[in-house]
């Protein structure tokens, strides 16, 4: 069973990354009477000497520091609140969930309906006689709204992450901590949290991922606008690099992206060991 | 070998093999040729499919081809956003269909493509030289699709004590305000794509007559896009800080302006040919609809160049299993009269003086059409005049968009100059 196994996964998942290397130092329009040509590091100096695709990696890094940090505190807050098991509780994270289920299109075409400059609050704000909101008609707005959305459309998954976790914060030592008179802040700190750093760095390390992805928000909520303010990395290979056909380019910045969440990924294990480490080295 | 140096080879060849044996068969599984054959040598067609241009649309466009030739055509939406998105694809993958409609050759397209420059009977079709490229014709058409128009709402016209459409920028410029204060948005533009679309269709017959196939200068470097567009921009600023153009506009759908459009809230409506379908289809109008071709350079003669594009162009894939079975079928679609009345009728497609029955607001179209001095290549152009760049339209919305949030018509010309050279 390990030998099939590993030929699909190299198959499925190594195979398109090497790909995507190769391609990455070629100049290609993917056509198969076409020779991809070699032309060693050029695509990277287009993306990292063009302001357009700067900019990009700019906003796709902002969308996953800012959404990663946003998702994880709302995901985390709200598993404190909903950890009890009893119906509202129940109730409450079906409700919390079912953003997820929704596909990250319906997500985005939802909210341009709700905060387009004719959408729901627009209109409601003008109906009481104030001025309306530029949510997705001015750069920073933009951004924000766009981020907001991306967080609601994603923290159900880290909040289900966050209430596994929360099961297995061992019982007797929060009752130990009860014991010796602790606060809740005071219990957090220094039973829940610590037990939860295993969570933590899977959520963390898997939102961060999925943001650095951002594509489907971003083609139905802002089409990348206004004025390029909200174009992702992702949104620029998909729907600039791929249909211009420019394989090559679009590889390197895809080869950018791996890399990214390469990095952040690392970053948040090395963050961690670092910690426990200290711990320890107080303990 | 001991043991451990048995299973540590074992252990190399079993990730050697892992690595080499799955790009065996991704390589295997690869066509490399792009050939496709359809079932029983039936015509693969790929087609653009909208609410207007449906299955059964097209099903019914090839079924008397069908019969009176005993081939079968197969119609297939696109499998990617759009047809222009998938048949890249589809070439890649070595799936592309036989006939394509809806999207023009470019350099990476036209050596997959047949030429049709020495069939008698395309000869005649709409648009074939405006769409060689080099002396190659990979594309027929029906007909032209008039990118230059611009819609306005007679009665508020009328409210507004004006008396006749702008023909000039200077007329143009003088009734906005007076369409504000009869309480109507003066000039009505919209987000996404729009923006820029729509601020180059007002500009094309101006562009147009100050420098004639511009995107060939530009091409030539004996022009920049920024010098071109700037004078627009200056136009358009002007009027985002004069607020007959809202702001909120940048973040707007296109089909809420086509709305509000449609509702009488509007004055002046830039858009292309197409929207006519939108509007026939709108029963009980609270408005008469008018359609004039934009204002004119100041000195030039009105009205100016048209910016249009070939309507419903088809194309045949080179090496397909039955080329002349596809000629037929491009044939009949373009030169049958029947064949060409039902495109014509469908949506938002015209041609130079036909004779057909129309609606008023598509008979205004006609007489715009028919009226222009000249048809030109819109956006990155098109055969042999086009911008030396490719994914033009989407950079300029992205410009365009800047105006309504601040910057200036100089940043906007600097900044479409500075994507142009880094593209070039």
């Amino acid at each position: 069973m390990f030998i099939p196994a590993v030929l699909i996964y190299v198959a499925l998942l190594v195979v398109p990354v090497i790909y995507a290397f190769y391609y990455s130092f070629t100049e290609y329009n993917g056509f198969p009477t076409r020779v991809p040509e070699f032309v060693g590091l050029d695509n990277y100096r287009t993306i990292f000497g063009s302001t357009d695709m700067t900019d990009t990696m700019v906003i796709t890094a902002v969308v996953a520091v800012v959404g990663a940090v946003l998702v994880n505190l709302a995901a985390l807050g709200l598993a404190l609140l909903l950890q009890r098991t009893n119906r509202f509780n129940t109730f409450g994270r079906v409700v919390m969930f079912y953003p997820h289920v929704l596909s990250a299109l319906v997500v985005g075409f939802l909210w341009q309906a709700v905060l387009g400059p004719q959408g729901v609050v627009n209109t409601m704000l003008e109906k009481v006689g104030t001025d309306s909101l530029p949510f997705l008609s001015d750069p920073d707005w933009a951004l924000w709204s766009m981020i907001l959305v991306i967080v609601w459309s994603l923290f159900g998954v880290q909040l289900i992450l966050y209430l596994a976790g929360l099961q297995a914060v061992p019982a007797d030592l929060l009752e130990a901590a009860r014991i010796d008179g602790a606060g809740r802040w005071r219990t957090f700190r220094a039973v829940t949290w610590p037990s939860l750093a295993s969570t933590v760095t899977v959520a963390v390390i898997t939102s961060g991922i999925s943001l650095l992805k951002t594509y489907d928000v971003v083609v139905s909520l802002t089409g990348g606008g206004p004025a390029g303010s909200t174009k992702t990395l992702a949104y620029s290979i998909l729907a600039v690099s791929f249909p211009q056909r420019n394989i090559g380019v679009a590889s390197a910045q895809a080869v950018v992206l791996i890399l990214a969440a390469a990095v952040l990924a690392i970053t948040v294990l090395v963050l961690r060991k670092r910690a426990e480490d200290d711990a320890e080295s107080i303990g | 070998m001991t043991m451990t140096s048995i299973s540590r080879a074992r252990r190399t060849y079993g990730a050697a093999m892992a690595c080499v044996v799955p790009l065996l068969l991704v390589a295997a599984c690869s066509s490399g040729t792009g050939s496709s054959v359809g079932e029983d040598g039936e015509i693969r067609m790929m087609v653009n499919l909208t609410d207007n241009l449906d299955q059964a649309y097209w099903e019914s466009l090839v079924k008397p081809f069908e019969d009176k030739t005993g081939l079968k055509v197969k119609i297939e939406g696109p499998t990617g956003k759009s047809v222009a998105e998938s048949f890249p694809q589809q070439l890649a993958a070595g799936t592309a269909p036989d006939v394509i409609q809806s999207i023009f050759p470019d350099d990476d397209t036209a050596p997959e493509l047949l030429d049709l420059g020495n069939e008698a009977w395309a000869k005649n079709t709409p648009m074939f030289d405006e769409y060689a490229l080099g002396d190659k014709h990979y594309a027929v058409g029906v007909g032209t699709q008039t990118q230059s128009l611009i819609y306005y709402n007679k009665s508020a016209f009328k409210k507004a004590g004006i008396s006749k459409p702008p023909t000039t920028w200077d007329e143009l410029a003088g009734y906005l305000p007076d369409l504000k204060k009869a309480g109507v948005t003066p000039m009505q533009t919209a987000g996404d794509y729009q923006t820029g679309l729509q601020l180059q269709q007002i500009y094309h017959p101006t562009l147009n007559q100050l420098h004639p196939k511009w995107q060939t200068a530009v091409s030539e470097e004996k022009l920049t896009v920024g010098e071109a567009y700037k004078p627009a921009f200056e136009m358009y600023s002007d009027w985002i800080d004069a607020g007959y153009i809202a702001k909120s506009d940048a973040g707007l759908n296109p089909s809420q302006a086509d709305g509000n459009f449609i509702a009488g809230k509007v004055g002046l409506y830039t858009n292309g040919s197409w929207f006519a379908a939108t509007l026939n289809k709108a029963t009980d109008l609270p408005f008469e609809v008018g359609v004039i071709s934009p204002p004119t350079a100041d000195g030039k003669a009105y009205p100016g160049p048209q910016g249009a594009t070939m309507a419903n162009p088809y194309m045949i894939r080179k090496g397909i299993g039955d080329e002349d079975g596809a000629k037929q079928l491009v044939e009949y679609l373009v030169t049958d009269a029947k064949a060409i009345e039902a495109q014509l009728g469908s949506d938002g497609v015209f041609r130079k003086d036909s004779g057909l029955k129309q609606t008023d607001i598509d008979a205004q179209i006609q007489s715009v059409l028919d009226a222009a001095p000249e048809l030109v290549a819109v956006g990155e152009g098109q055969g042999n005049v086009r911008l030396p760049v490719t994914g033009f339209n989407p950079k300029f919305t992205e410009v365009a968009q800047s105006l309504y949030t601040g910057a200036s018509p100089a940043d906007a010309a600097k900044a479409i100059d500075q994507w142009v050279e880094e593209n070039r």
